[in-house]
């Protein structure tokens, strides 16, 4: 077996393509997940909100909070944790951005 | 230490707790319900609840431990029966009685009931109890009639037709939420349930029911006779205000409260459907029904409790799906001003907006979230648009906003 910590880790798209203020959703392994730059820093997501499974990549991003298009739920995307309501978060996942500017994203 | 009582079991006191210990209140908080559930949400019980496709916990308003670790007493079961606002007491219907600093009432709303259309072929829906016994009966090949082509109504036949069941909507009105959502609306709500097998009796009143061996007989103003395994009476609501009617408080198909959720009684709250609210932005006093509203107005209270007063001036927002389709509003759709249709009727993917004086004053969108998402941020700041624009789809609402642009170019990095 080879080293399973960094078969992991997908390689998922170019840190410059992701707009600083913009999220984009990524296909890994069959998985949907959301990608989040703010201020730089890259988050990463199941891109499936925690109320009813709406696609996040739908709603709206501004600042730190990303809105769902479905019921409104508010989310702070730099934690993950719901802000109306509070009792609920996002699911994330390890993100990381190499020295050649590829975002790697790990399900875990 | 001071005591709040919080009277009923939906969203809104629910929110309210919830906001009070986030804000560090240490003090005493009692939540009373005549239900004998969790506070739980109301919109799963015409949808997936009863579809079956989401069980009771994935909608309560918090989880059954929350309350326990944030020290906030359940008495479920149990009816606030008398409210004496002279000396800051309820009684409750096990005898009890309590002493507030302050009340919340968050008695929400009951079904509308009509006389002769009682029994056990029957249904309201308002409650987990109502959605259940409605679910067990949802079987394939029955008949269902639903009095009602309101949100309720249109809901249940959704998930009654997804499973198989025979559904006839009688909606007195010409079309079904025409006169809350507008003709276009109308029109596609009940072609999409046509397409799905479902009869919309439009114009048309049930005037009386008897009961046969086998089901019910429903007679139509015109003389004709509908026969059906179960009746569903989805017409409308009843404030439960009598608690504070009777307390001497000031109603008026509702409790009546100024911005701040404040009731005409000193120390008494009132949130969520029930209440009656002076809105800055509407001029004037409104109730609406809406799961988004009771939890703003309880989290609100929760400030206001704690001195944090500032008046709640937030939009009104709900939804409704029926089938995978969603209808979405924000803010006033009640006929003021200009109407302006964005997008394809015919598509069934469009937007009405009411204008007035060039300002977005509300709008209603079917499956078109993003016209949602981005006209909740231009109705939060100042604007100036027309018709035209509106109607332009190619015209981004989001251009509407302050510096969108700006922000834009900058964000390259
Ligand atoms: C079937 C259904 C579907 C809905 N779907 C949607 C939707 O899709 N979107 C949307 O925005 N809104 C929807 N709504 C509306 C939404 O659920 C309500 O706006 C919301 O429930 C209001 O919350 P509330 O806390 O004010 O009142 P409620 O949820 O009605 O709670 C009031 C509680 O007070 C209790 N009570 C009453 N009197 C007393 C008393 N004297 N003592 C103790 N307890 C008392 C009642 O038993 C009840 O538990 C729906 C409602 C229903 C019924
Ligand atoms: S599915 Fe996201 S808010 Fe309901």
């Amino acid at each position: 077996m080879g080293d399973t910590a960094t078969q992991q880790w997908h390689a998922v798209m170019a840190a410059d393509d992701l707009w600083e203020g913009e999220m984009e959703a990524v296909d890994v392994e069959g998985t949907s997940v959301l990608l989040v730059n703010h201020d730089g820093d890259v988050f990463a997501y199941k891109n499936r909100c925690p109320h009813q499974e709406w696609p996040l990549n739908d709603g709206d991003l501004d600042e730190k909070e990303l809105t769902c298009a479905n019921h409104l739920w508010v989310f702070d995307v730099t934690t993950g944790k719901g802000l109306n309501p509070a009792n609920c978060a996002l699911i994330g996942y390890q993100c990381r951005v190499d020295d050649d500017g590829t975002i790697l994203v790990n399900l875990g | 230490m001071s005591r709040f009582v919080l009277v009923g079991g939906g969203v809104a006191t629910a929110a309210t707790a919830t906001g009070l210990r986030e804000e560090g209140f240490d003090g005493g908080i009692v939540l009373v319900a005549a239900e004998p559930h969790l506070p739980y949400e109301r919109p799963p019980l015409s949808k997936e609840y009863l579809a079956g496709t989401v069980d009771r916990p994935s909608f309560r308003a918090n989880p059954e431990a929350w309350y326990a670790d944030h020290d906030v007493e359940l008495v479920l079961g149990t009816r606030v029966d008398e409210l004496v606002p002279a000396e800051h007491r309820v009684r409750l219907s096990d005898g009890r009685s309590l002493g507030y600093d302050a009340l919340v009432l968050g008695t929400g709303v009951r079904a509308r009931t009509l006389d002769g259309f009682s029994g056990e072929r029957v249904h309201a829906l308002r409650t987990l109890a109502d959605s259940e016994r409605l679910r067990g009966r949802l079987t394939a090949g029955r008949h269902l009639v639903i009095l009602g082509g309101g949100f309720i109504g249109c809901e249940v036949a959704a998930v009654a037709a997804g499973r198989g069941v025979r559904v006839t909507v009688f909606e007195p009105e010409p079309l079904p939420l025409g006169r809350v959502l507008g003709a276009e609306f109308g029109r596609a709500v009940v072609d999409i349930h046509a397409e799905q097998g479902v009869e919309f009796r439009t114009g048309q009143v049930v005037t009386a029911m008897t009961e046969t061996s086998s089901g019910l007989a429903l007679t139509t103003r015109d003389g004709g006779v509908v026969e059906c395994d179960e009746l569903l009476v989805g017409v409308g609501s009843v404030p439960n205000a009598e608690l504070a009617a009777a307390a001497g408080l000031e109603v008026d198909r509702g409790i009546l409260t100024d911005e701040f959720g404040r009731t005409s009684a000193p120390d008494v709250h009132a949130i969520g459907d029930v209440a009656v609210r002076h809105h800055p932005e509407h001029g004037g006093p409104v109730r609406v029904e809406h799961h988004d509203t009771a939890v703003k107005h309880g989290r609100h209270t929760a400030r206001v409790l704690l001195g944090h007063a500032e008046p709640f001036t937030e939009q009104h927002f709900f939804w409704s799906s029926q089938y995978d389709h969603m209808i979405q509003s924000l803010g006033r759709i009640d006929g003021e001003g200009e109407t302006v249709i964005r997008g394809s009727v015919e598509d069934r993917s469009f937007t009405r907006f009411s204008l007035v004086d060039g300002r977005i004053a509300g709008m209603v969108a079917l499956d078109r979230p993003r016209d949602l998402l981005a006209t909740r941020k231009v109705m939060a700041v100042p604007h100036r648009v027309t018709a035209d624009q509106l109607a332009d789809d190619d015209f981004p609402l989001k251009s509407l906003l302050p510096k969108a642009g700006a922000r834009r170019s900058e964000a390259r990095r």
